[in-house]
């Protein structure tokens, strides 16, 4: 299989007046056709800003972009495109959903036209043949009454239906990879099911690769193929999702593991969280950016910088310890022994 | 267990703002229909479901911030509604609310030790030097360092705001805290904390808690017994343990099994109940069960006609359905 997208050493940094953010801060993967590889991390880990730098929508204002990073779609380099270039893929090659269905849809357009927009301008498509796909693609993300509903304003919409509308606007084009960024969070339960239901059905439909940012693990158990696990912008663990699930390697992913609450217990006992709060990303900790929170640090996670390292076949972790057989998941029992 | 709150058949309605034409008080959003329920003396009711499903009316209705359109709230066998003057204010001393959101529940002009006071300046407790080592033991319990009384919200992350709200919460001593998603707006290993702290302060306190909140996980670990709604109504009641373990009514057994598990082999292998649809409107409730247009075992005519009673269906678990029958969803 031939790689559908290389992200190199990606660094996107912003000039704030209280100094620089760093968002997206040396990031590296590869994604293959027909895959979902699932970023997961809390707020502000730089999950959202690794997707937008690959759709290259962060404002050239104050996102810098570093200079020895690449991004590589089909081997061709988006970073080094002029915007004709740009606008030939955004939209039409890479798809992007946003979180919110709320406010991503355009309030004074109708549904099907928002639709038939992007196959108007990629595909050269008469505005009538645009409404015809729209109603088409309505119907195939599961919209009863299509045809009628294409011609609906969004607010006619309840967020399940706008979520489907994002999903048939982004498919329109039929792209090589599609971006969710936490396309279920506004969502309830059943209808989050039904969403990831859909994504699933129309990627085995369609064959796109998926890139899906969340930080709801159950949705990663349920769509992943691969698993980026970040963490104040650097990535800390990658892996298959059951190497990251059954094996993970780094202290803060078996701390989010952990941290959840357990179904398979018949008695309470108390939640074992992470202590201590996300690190600001203007001043973040010296040497591994975990180790304020991480009980298993030691003096040299103060000093050294843990970079990404392979363990075991495609599966690594940035931890200084991780190389180590005895450092293992098996370690981080409830007790939390320091090791 | 004796009965700190008891609630009978609470109503709910708001009219729906309509057109100049039409008559403008003939339609209802009936938010809250019907609802009863008890709390007992230091236990966690948790009360979940969807969005628009009534459980934070119901919250708010429990505390007076909603008058109810009928029906009674009763706290420590006084009903509530009828609190005036110095019983209501007293009333407001034992029942506190921990809001939602962190970041719109704190008034950013103020300071962590000017919102933690504020109830006690409101109900004339200590003088300001006692509010002021007070206010500090409060952030001292709630974890934060009590030197940071002079700051102001914006100065802490969303995890540290809660833990303020929640000493806010706490400075009168209350017996009874209705907690609205306090957790929902949280990452992950924050929210574990939050948790944590909540039942920390149960135990040291002796608290209740009313736990209103849309994700069963954290529902399922932190109360005692749990109530599940959906469009302004109890659907299933019961002990956490049965409730989980043998759901009873078709809703709740569907949104068991929508939560997808943190466990890629387990939550691709089990069985999986996708409702089609969504929520019905609350101003036209759908007839006889109002779950019958989703409900995947719904039989006609019995479904859409007659109302179904909440009835006994296991010991210490009512449900709401004609056909209620156990079925196990594994939560992983």
């Amino acid at each position: 299989m031939s790689t559908l997208l290389e992200v190199r050493n990606l660094k996107t940094h912003f000039h704030t007046r209280d100094g620089v953010v760093k968002a997206v801060d040396g990031v590296n993967f590869n994604l293959e056709p027909g895959k979902t590889l699932a970023v997961v991390g809390e707020s502000g880990s730089g999950k959202s800003v690794t997707a937008l730098s690959i759709m290259r929508l962060i404002p050239k204002t104050t996102g810098v972009i570093g200079t020895d990073s690449d991004i590589l779609f089909k081997g061709e380099s988006v970073l080094g495109m002029d915007d004709a270039g740009v606008r030939s893929i955004r939209g039409n090659r890479i798809a992007m959903i946003f979180q919110d269905p709320m406010t991503s849809l355009n309030p004074v357009y109708r549904v099907g036209r928002q639709i038939g927009e992007s196959l108007i301008l990629h595909k050269g498509l008469k505005k009538k043949e645009a409404d015809e796909r729209a109603v088409e693609l309505l119907d195939m993300v599961g919209i009863p009454h299509a045809g009628e509903r294409a011609k609906d304003y969004p607010h006619q919409f309840s967020g399940g239906m706008r979520q489907r509308a994002m999903i048939a606007m982004a498919l329109a084009c039929d792209p090589d990879i599609l971006i969710a960024d936490e396309p279920t969070t506004a969502l309830d339960v059943t209808i989050q099911a039904q969403i990831l239901e859909l994504m699933i059905e129309l990627q085995e439909r369609t064959g796109t690769a998926i890139i899906m940012i969340t930080h709801d693990l159950g949705v990663v158990a349920d769509m992943a193929n691969e698993v980026m696990v970040m963490y104040a912008g650097k990535q800390i663990e990658y892996g298959t999702a059951e190497d990251v699930f059954y094996r993970p390697l780094h202290p803060y992913t078996w701390g989010l593991l952990e941290s959840l609450p357990r179904h398979d217990v018949s008695e309470k006992g108390i939640l074992l969280p992470i202590t201590g709060q996300p690190p600001s990303l203007i001043n973040v900790p010296s040497g591994c950016a975990f180790h304020p929170r991480c009980p298993y640090a030691k003096d040299v996670c103060r000093t050294q910088v843990p970079q990404l390292t392979s363990i075991e076949d495609g599966h690594s972790s940035a931890c200084l310890f991780s190389g180590d057989p005895g450092f293992r998941r098996e370690t981080a029992s409830p007790s939390r022994e320091v090791v | 267990m004796s009965e700190l709150l008891r609630v009978n058949n609470l109503k709910k309605y708001f009219p729906v703002e309509q057109g100049l034409l039409t008559s403008r008080l003939s339609r209802k959003v009936k938010a809250v229909d019907d609802v009863s329920f008890t709390v007992n003396q230091g236990e966690t009711l948790g009360l979940v479901g969807e969005s628009g499903c009534g459980k934070s009316t119901t919250g708010r209705c429990l505390i007076k911030l909603l008058v109810p359109t009928g029906g009674t709230v009763e706290f420590e066998d006084r009903d509530v509604a009828k609190l005036h003057g110095r019983d209501l204010k007293a009333f407001r001393r034992d029942v506190q609310f921990i809001f939602q959101d962190p970041y719109a529940s704190l008034n950013p002009r103020m300071t962590i030790g000017e919102i933690v006071s504020e109830p006690l300046v409101v109900h004339g407790i200590g003088t300001k030097t006692e509010r002021r080592s007070q206010v500090q033991d409060l952030l001292k319990t709630v974890g934060l360092n009590p030197e940071h009384l002079n700051r102001y919200p914006h100065e802490f992350s969303g995890g540290q705001r809660q833990r303020i709200g929640i000493a806010r919460s706490l400075a009168l001593r209350p017996k009874l805290i209705i907690c609205d998603e306090p957790v929902s707006a949280l990452d992950v290993s924050i929210q574990a904390q939050i948790v944590n702290l909540l039942s920390d302060l149960q135990d040291e306190f002796g608290l209740t808690y009313v736990f209103i909140a849309h994700d069963l996980s954290v529902v399922r670990h932190i109360s005692d017994r749990v109530a599940v709604m959906y469009l302004g109504k109890i659907v299933e009641l019961g002990d956490w343990k049965n409730l989980y373990d043998a759901p009873h009514h078709p809703y709740t057994q569907s949104l068991l099994s929508a939560v997808p598990v943190p466990d890629p082999e387990k939550q691709k292998s089990r069985s999986r109940i996708i409702l089609q649809g969504d929520v019905p409107s609350p101003i036209d409730p759908p007839t006889g069960c109002r779950f019958h247009t989703r409900c995947p075992i719904a039989q006609f005519p019995i479904c859409s006609e007659q109302e179904p009673e909440l009835r006994d269906v296991a010991p210490g678990q009512r449900a709401a359905c004609h056909f209620a029958k156990p079925m196990p969803i594994a939560l992983g």
